[in-house]
């Protein structure tokens, strides 16, 4: 009896458990449309440093550990996607200019070989 | 589409597809947990899902603007 009612008591919790994981998807329109996903990760980059941080502080109060202050990351200000895109720009003009430009110099280099072999 | 729209479309999709995976694989592991015997398939179904559902959203996203919309129309007997 005790038994029986012990694992329907765990089959409830974790029912609950899970139903409450998906109840939460659906609240939060994790899974809908794109618009809102993006939202969702906008307001989790906003809600989520704050909170590791009261955590780590309450953490810290309780067990009288000192968690070292971490550097600041540094400020990388390389514009990644301009010299990107200028990379491949400058890639394919090349690639484009290609075949007359080695028509251009084998026929230089022909011109020397034969200047010097007169 | 102009540029800039491109990247928001790219920015929007890779945005999608890493709440979608993550929550597909957040599913996974709750589900793993409670009911089926910390097996791993449940973990690698969700992600998979997720995944598909980010790539369909992606593909509709690029390929809105370019969709034509139409309707039948009852041909009125005279």
């Amino acid at each position: 009896m005790v038994a029986r009612v012990w694992s329907l008591m765990r089959f409830l919790i974790k029912g609950s458990v899970a139903g409450g994981a998906v109840y939460l998807v659906y609240d939060q329109e994790l899974l809908g449309p794109s618009d809102k996903s993006q939202a969702a990760l906008q307001k989790a980059g906003e809600v989520v440093p704050p909170a590791m941080y009261q955590f780590s502080q309450y953490v810290c109060q309780q067990t009288g550990l000192q968690i070292p202050q971490l550097p600041a990351p540094p400020k990388i200000d390389f514009p990644i996607r301009d010299s990107w895109n200028a990379g491949i720009m400058t890639v394919m003009s090349a690639l484009s200019v290609a075949p007359s430009k080695v028509r251009e110099y084998s026929k230089e280099g022909w011109e020397y070989v034969k200047a010097r072999t007169k | 589409m102009s540029e800039s729209e491109l990247g928001r479309k790219w920015d929007r999709c890779l945005a999608d597809a890493v709440v979608k995976i993550g929550t597909g694989f957040g599913l996974g592991i709750v589900f793993s947990l409670t009911f089926f015997k910390r097996r791993m398939w449940p973990l690698a179904f969700g992600s998979g899902m997720g995944l598909g559902m980010a790539y369909s959203n992606c593909q509709h996203d690029f390929q809105a603007p370019y969709l034509l919309h139409g309707k039948y129309v009852k041909e009125q007997e005279q």
